[in-house]
């Protein structure tokens, strides 16, 4: 099961999504990075999240990047995050 | 992705991670604790080392002892982690899932396995318990079937006779017993004294007996109960009390004789038939070997000390250290001849080895890094008040009374202030459009033979005056008690009027 959360999933033409959902920290910080850094700019990631600490922390670290971020609340446990790649 | 991350993450994923120190009043800058877990307390000097170097490089240099036996560590950054999650596979150990994170009854995971810290080497013991603290650790480490419970699960097993373990705020407690001349266990169940509901609850007691070779089958067959049975429509009750308290306990046990797949025999005599916290300096079963308890008075010490610490157990014992779930550090298997010595060294060190028993028995909680509470922090006021008892009463005094005094800086209550003598339950108050700490008092809280929860005696007293309240709450029990009445029988029978006119300052 833990492998399919650590693979990014082309949805269309510049839109990845990567599912965290079940994982703690660090591991939804450390693999939004990983997978930022393998796509190209103008790349959006889209990433499904259940770990509110990991909602709290990652905005924040991604925005020091350079990185731009959307947080939409799914439902009162989940969480979507639209990370541009384009800084 | 690396191939790299990808397949540490897959390693560590389920026996690893770091929790979040909220700390919202940014009072140490910490982003995450790590929870290294010591099944049982035990460890060697050289994982003491290896994890007082890892505090040293990743945690500024401090570690702490927590009431479960674990290693906290503050000040990890994500970045990290896998380097520190790849030093302490090495060693052995994993971490806390930190499941708590989470909103919803979910990733619930079994916590640390408390065990008497002096397993093994205890005189009068009636089981040595630790290679079963070892056994069910191992089983549950990483079990994917066990990582998705309703809420944390705490277990604790104890053998010495006494209530080290603290068995009434576990969700199963294992009790050594002998019936009839027979040994092995009864178990408690359904323990808690933080605010989720039913609201705090002591460990009941079920009165079966099982045999030695059965607990880990039970340890398996109730952490099932509570996986498969365990209320998942609320968070705040998903803890197992929620479910013990609504099935009440002949419908546990029938239950749980379902699983095993045998009717238990009834247990009818004593759970503990002594008070022991293995304090100070005590004799160990093999003649001429002590064990050295060193009191650190809220976990809390560096890298250095740890060191120091370690080399001292290589030096005089055999190696070993355990960790006491009253936050204190043991090194066993001095001999007679080297006793005075490490006395000594650790004296000279700053330990306070002629201290009251208080310094040993009382616990503080984490409160500076969780975020849920401002100055002055749980840890900072228990060492406050046990200098200042002990330079009020002195040392002899204390120890005739043998209290335990344990802080938590919030209603959660993680340094279990509910079963201490004198407890101490922070809380933020508006004062002036400003917020300040403030604690409520409790007392006469207690485990082991009558175990008890405290009763709020007072509320919203300012930090600054809770050593002069708690030196006066005790000058009344002295002057007042009557021959062998203990601290919490005392203030009982006592109206809330009287008992709040007890607290007067005497500074």
């Amino acid at each position: 099961m833990i492998k399919d959360k650590l693979r990014v999933e082309k949805v269309s033409e510049g839109l990845y999504r990567l599912d965290t959902r079940g994982l703690v920290c660090p591991y939804p910080q450390l693999l939004v990075i990983r997978a930022l850094n393998s796509l190209s700019s103008k790349d959006v990631l889209e990433v499904l999240i259940d770990n509110p600490p990991s909602v709290r922390d990652i905005p924040p670290i991604l925005e020091e990047r350079g990185y731009k971020v959307d947080v939409i609340q799914l439902d009162n446990m989940t969480w979507k995050m639209l990370v541009r790649v384009s800084k | 992705m690396s191939l790299r991350l990808a397949e540490d993450i897959e390693k560590f994923v389920g026996r690893y991670s770091i929790g979040r120190d909220s700390n919202p009043y940014d009072t140490t800058g910490s982003q995450h604790f790590l929870r290294i877990k010591i099944p049982g307390g035990v460890l060697s000097s050289d994982q003491f080392r290896e994890i007082a170097l890892l505090s040293s490089k990743y945690g500024r240099g401090f570690a702490e002892i927590t009431d479960r036996q674990d290693i906290q560590l503050h000040w990890i950054r994500a970045e990290d982690s896998l380097g520190i999650f790849g030093v302490m596979d090495k060693m052995g150990f994993t971490t806390d899932m930190c499941g708590q994170g989470f909103g919803g009854a979910k990733y619930g995971d079994v916590r640390n396995v408390v065990c008497c810290p002096v397993s093994g080497i205890e005189r009068n013991e009636i089981f040595d318990s630790y290679p079963l603290a070892k056994e069910i650790t191992r089983f549950f480490t990483g079990n994917p079937d066990f990582l998705d419970l309703p809420r944390k699960f705490k277990i604790s097993i104890s053998g010495c006779g006494a209530d080290c373990t603290r068995a009434v705020i576990n969700d199963l407690a294992f009790v050594a017993v002998r019936s009839e001349g027979v040994t092995g266990f009864t178990i408690l169940i359904g323990g808690s004294v933080g605010p989720s509901l039913p609201g705090p609850r002591l460990a009941k007691p079920t009165r079966i007996f099982i045999e030695p070779k059965e607990v880990f089958d039970v340890a398996v067959a109730v952490v099932e109960i509570h996986r498969d049975y365990g209320n998942r429509e609320s968070k705040a009750k998903a803890r197992f009390k929620w479910l013990v308290e609504a099935w009440g306990l002949e419908k546990f046990i029938s239950i749980l004789e379902n699983k095993i797949g045998r009717e238990f025999p009834r247990y009818d005599g004593p759970v503990f038939i002594r008070r022991a916290d293995h304090e100070g300096v005590q004799p160990q079963k093999i003649e001429g070997y002590w064990y050295i308890n060193i009191p650190i008075l809220g976990g809390r010490l560096t890298s250095s000390l740890m060191i120091q610490i370690a080399d001292l157990a290589d030096k005089f014992g055999n190696g070993e250290l355990r960790l006491t779930p009253t936050q204190n550090i043991i090194i066993p298997n001095v001999k007679e001849d080297s006793k005075k010595t490490v006395l000594e060294t650790l004296a000279k060190t700053g330990f306070s080895m002629n201290g009251s028993k208080t310094r040993w028995l009382s616990v503080g909680c984490s409160s500076d890094f969780c975020g849920k509470a401002t100055d002055m922090h749980a840890k900072k006021m228990l060492k406050d008040i046990v200098e200042y008892l002990e330079e009020y009463f002195g040392v002899e005094t204390l120890n005739d009374l043998g209290l335990r005094i344990n802080v938590s800086g919030c209603p959660h209550d993680c340094g279990a202030s509910l079963v201490s003598d004198i407890g101490l339950i922070g809380k933020q108050i508006k004062v002036n459009d400003c917020l300040i700490q403030v604690y409520d008092i409790f007392i006469g809280g207690s485990t082991g033979e009558k175990p008890s929860l405290g009763i709020c005696i007072e509320k919203n007293v300012p930090a600054e005056e809770l050593k002069f309240r708690v030196a006066s709450l005790i000058t009344s029990y002295i002057r007042n008690r009557k021959t062998g009445e203990d601290i919490g029988n005392f203030y009982k029978k006592h109206s809330n009027e009287k008992l709040k006119n007890s607290l007067g300052i005497r500074r």
